[in-house]
């Protein structure tokens, strides 16, 4: 579509500004100086705006995704209210230059394609942009490499400077109204249409910083490279301090924290942006810390740009605005440098897709950040370290989930944490989830009583499709809550409805010790029914703990499995443990004859916003609590972050 | 009703600019004290008690006569906070510790006659933890009101409470600052925990590590940023000084 350009005269443009800041409809942003750097920040002037900037320090990001926002409210003294907190006067920002635009045009693929974020989404419609087309370059832009000096949409209005004129390109129908009804405005003549052109081609000789790789390149030239030495070398002088992916206009992680007033009446829950150069960024309840190696977060950042989000939405998540190679003091940061250095090399490897894709429903349920008013039934401790917790929605409605699937349970004032669902499918509402004593929300939980109520929100991720584990040997082997959901998994095949569709099943179940074994009255079960093998140890017994059971690791177990009974490549095998586990196992699998491609996995990362937003249970281009936490084997194994 | 905590406040060595943190909270003090009651706090009450359930204790230990007095207070408190960067870490007070405590004395009182006089029985600077042991850290100098308010309304719903172990740099961005370095000055904001807001680079002045640093001088990160900037060795020891001399960087877990 050829785009309607007019022109306004200066006089006219800063009269135009006056006019918006002055008929107060709109907030109006615009870029300003702020000593001899730019900053979006509040018009109060049109004399204010330095149009000619180089870059600001922070995106507009903070415009649609505020460094802190308030995402609910909530009582303490009521038994469960909560209100989300969406409340913004339309905005108008000026100057923004292409590859922000371009920035947020990305950032709208992962917070408006699926599971739209209310917040994000309400600000992106109440805002409208006017670009500016860029005449000084900052120092370490290097946007030209990237093609995102210039851009024919995502903004409302464009401007370009062609002298004692602007250029106005007219982006979208409301851009155009709002021209017509606060500006004077003539129709571009040719020569203005080539003044464009020039201003445009003139910019692109001010860029210093060349990237030598194309951009649709970087994937390759990264995946080749994942375990070059660079990562280390350079994440030996890292700062650890995340300023690359604070002015970053294509980070969009953040972290959720719980206030509560000082009276503990009420409390807000908020988010704030949060990096993955940091290292509790992947810091689980229990203390586990996923992405432990400060070059192993280096990488994450560079990947997460060149690899993963390309997989997953077809665009380099870097747009060359240079701001982080500015930012970082030990200079380590910026994309284009890093790039260009690996050029030199060939690569090394071919380590294959860091991106799984997984057909996966995700239900659009209204808001995604409030939780669902539920109530407490039941609480049974288990033994020393856990408790299950029967939990009914308030709504009456069934939970509706699918083996393998988590909820997140929220108790206001304390935050939410992701449990495993223990029981299987069923038309009720209520629903049991096993709660280990390990942080903050998970204490609080075990001190509530029946009746209290807690907030849900799932279920959430990629349960086991159990339709195509029929006609099928299914064994399952878990380790230590691993039994948690699998317990949802093996009541569920064993449902007497469904106990037909599926051959012999192998229950393999390893625990610590005799004392933390969850479920024993399920176990006991398993084990009295004629085609069910159920096999159990703990790790070790003291002297003093009753066990007449096996002793030793769970792959002392794998030599009782009656050969027999296990057609190797008709059998799906289900493993659900600690990470330290897996490996071991599988190996046991693999000798057993069973493919890669009939084992399935439920793996636990730090999964905070449960909707593939937050970005903290992400794994290379993975985010757990989307494309999992159950994963087929087959396929998960060309993650090196999976198990590594 | 359940009874509210008792809360006492005490200082030891210190400018008493925590404690005044506290009292700076205005109309919100009406809320804390619904929320606990104070018992003692000599900077803004005359009574006191010695029946408390939480002490939150502001200062440096300097005599032995201070050791005594905090021994005490530990054994009578079951929650003890320590306040601001004197109490956590040592502080300022810490600065001499770069001499013995007879030079120091020597320097500052000359030939004046301090023999027998117990007040004047300094040994080398101790944080409150080399002392008693510590449920609780509020760092910096002074306080941050708003952490202060979320670590006492963490431990009266009974949680822990959320201390950044990240540098001030993440804070300093967010609020959109001009980089020190980028202005020529040299800040320790990259290796110095967060939880004040930035607030001392925000107004335009380097960070000077009062929350405790989060990373080694020595490391090679440091190293790397010192040669970048062309600052020396010599520029960061002199610098962490302040409130970090002698102490080691704060570890992950702490």
């Amino acid at each position: 579509m050829k785009q309607s350009v007019k022109t306004i005269t200066k006089k006219d443009f800063s009269l135009f500004v006056n006019t918006l800041i002055k008929d107060a409809t709109y907030d109006v942003v615009g870029v300003v100086a702020k000593g001899k750097r730019f900053i979006f920040d509040t018009l109060f002037s049109a004399d204010d705006l330095q149009l000619q900037y180089d870059v600001t320090i922070l995106p507009p990001k903070k415009y649609f995704l505020p460094q802190t926002e308030s995402l609910l409210k909530f009582s303490l003294e009521k038994p469960f209210e909560e209100k989300e907190t969406l409340n913004d006067t339309p905005r108008i920002i000026i100057g923004v230059h292409p590859y922000d635009i371009i920035a947020l045009e990305q950032t709208d693929r992962h917070y408006l394609d699926s599971q739209q974020d209310n917040f994000y989404k309400k600000r992106r419609e109440s805002t409208m942009i006017i670009g500016v087309d860029i005449q000084n370059v900052s120092e370490r832009s290097f946007a030209a490499s990237m093609k995102t000096n210039v851009t024919d949409t995502g903004f409302d209005l464009l401007l370009t400077d062609i002298g004692n004129a602007y250029a106005v390109t007219i982006g979208s129908e409301k851009g155009n109204k709002l021209l017509k009804k606060y500006a004077t405005v003539n129709d571009a003549s040719n020569a203005d249409l080539k003044k464009i052109k020039t201003v445009r081609d003139a910019v692109i000789k001010k860029y210093k910083q060349k990237v030598k790789i194309d951009k649709k390149d970087w994937s390759a030239l990264l995946v080749g490279n994942y375990h070059h030495a660079i990562w280390e070398e350079h994440a030996d002088v890292c700062m650890e301090c995340s300023s690359c992916t604070m002015v970053c206009p294509t980070c969009f992680c953040y972290d959720v924290k719980e206030n509560v007033s000082l009276t503990l009446k009420d409390g807000t829950r908020t988010r704030t942006w949060d990096g993955c150069m940091l290292k509790d960024f992947t810091k689980v309840g229990s203390g586990e810390v996923f992405r432990d190696e400060v070059k192993e977060r280096y990488r994450h950042r560079f990947f997460r740009k060149g690899n993963y989000l390309p997989e997953r939405y077809g665009f380099v998540a870097c747009v060359g605005c240079g701001r982080c190679g500015s930012a970082c003091l030990p200079d380590i940061a910026d994309p284009c440098n890093l790039i260009n250095e690996l050029a030199h090399f060939d690569s090394q490897e071919n380590t294959g897709r860091f991106f799984i894709t997984e057909e996966n429903e995700m239900l659009e349920k209204g808001t995604i950040h409030v939780p669902r008013s539920a109530t407490i039934k039941k609480i049974t401790p288990f033994n020393e370290l856990d408790t299950l917790f029967e939990i009914e929605l308030d709504d009456k409605k069934p939970l509706g989930h699918k083996p393998g699937q988590f909820v997140e349970v929220s108790v206001f004032g304390y935050g939410e944490a992701p449990f495993g669902i223990s029981n299987p499918p069923g038309n009720t509402p209520v629903f049991e989830i096993m709660v280990r004593q390990v942080g903050n929300v998970t204490k609080k939980l075990c001190s509530l009583k029946p009746g209290d109520k807690v907030g849900i929100r799932g279920p959430l991720g990629n349960g086991f499709n159990v339709q195509s584990f029929e006609g099928k040997t299914l064994l399952f082997t878990s380790g230590g809550t691993g039994m948690v959901p699998m317990r949802s998994l093996i009541n569920h095949v064993l449902d007497p409805k469904l106990r037909d569709k599926f051959k012999e099943v192998i229950i393999l179940y390893g625990a610590k010790r005799p004392k933390e074994i969850t479920f024993m009255p399920d176990v006991e079960q398993w084990k009295k029914i004629h085609d069910v093998q159920c096999e159990l140890t703990v790790d070790r017994c003291e002297p003093n703990e009753c066990w007449g059971g096996c002793t030793g690791l769970i792959t002392t177990l794998f030599p009782k499995i009656k050969a027999d009974k296990l057609d190797s490549k008709n059998t799906i095998a289900v493993v659900i443990g600690p990470p330290v586990m897996y490996k071991f196992v599988i190996k046991c699998l693999q000798t057993l004859g069973i493919p890669d491609d009939n084992i399935y996995v439920s793996l636990e990362r730090r999964m905070k916003c449960g909707v593939a937003k937050c970005g903290h249970c992400q794994m290379n281009g993975v985010y757990v609590c989307k494309e999992g936490p159950v994963f087929n084997y087959g396929k998960l194994k060309q993650l090196p972050e999976a198990f590594e | 009703m359940k009874q509210k905590p008792r809360v006492a406040v005490f200082d030891f060595a210190d400018c008493e600019g925590c404690e005044l943190e506290i009292a700076d909270l205005e109309e919100e003090i009406l809320d804390l004290i619904s929320l606990v009651d104070i018992v003692s706090f000599r900077e803004v009450m005359k009574e006191h008690s010695d029946t408390y359930d939480i002490a939150i204790v502001e200062g440096s230990i300097m005599r032995p006569m201070d050791e005594q007095r905090l021994r005490g207070i530990r054994s009578r408190a079951k929650i003890l906070i320590a306040l601001g960067a004197c109490a956590t870490m040592g502080g300022v007070n810490k600065i001499r510790n770069q001499w013995m405590p007879d030079e120091v004395k020597k320097d500052v009182y000359g030939d004046a006659n301090l023999k027998g006089n117990e007040l004047f029985d300094v040994f080398q600077t101790k944080a409150i933890n080399e002392v008693v042991p510590v449920d609780y850290y509020i760092y910096g100098c002074p306080i941050d009101r708003d952490e202060f308010k979320s670590v006492i309304t963490a431990i009266a719903l009974g949680k822990k409470p959320e201390i950044p172990r990240y540098p001030v740099c993440v804070e300093c961005k967010k609020n959109e600052n001009i980089c020190q370095f980028e202005l020529g000055a040299f800040c320790l904001g990259p290796i110095t925990r967060a939880g004040c807001k930035a607030i001392c680079p925000t107004h335009n002045s380097p960070c000077e590590g009062c929350r405790g640093l989060i990373k080694k001088q020595e490391a090679d990160c440091v190293k790397a940023v010192l040669e970048r900037y062309k600052l020396s060795y010599e520029d960061i020891r002199r610098r962490c000084t302040m409130y970090n001399y002698g102490r080691k960087e704060c570890s992950y877990d702490e």
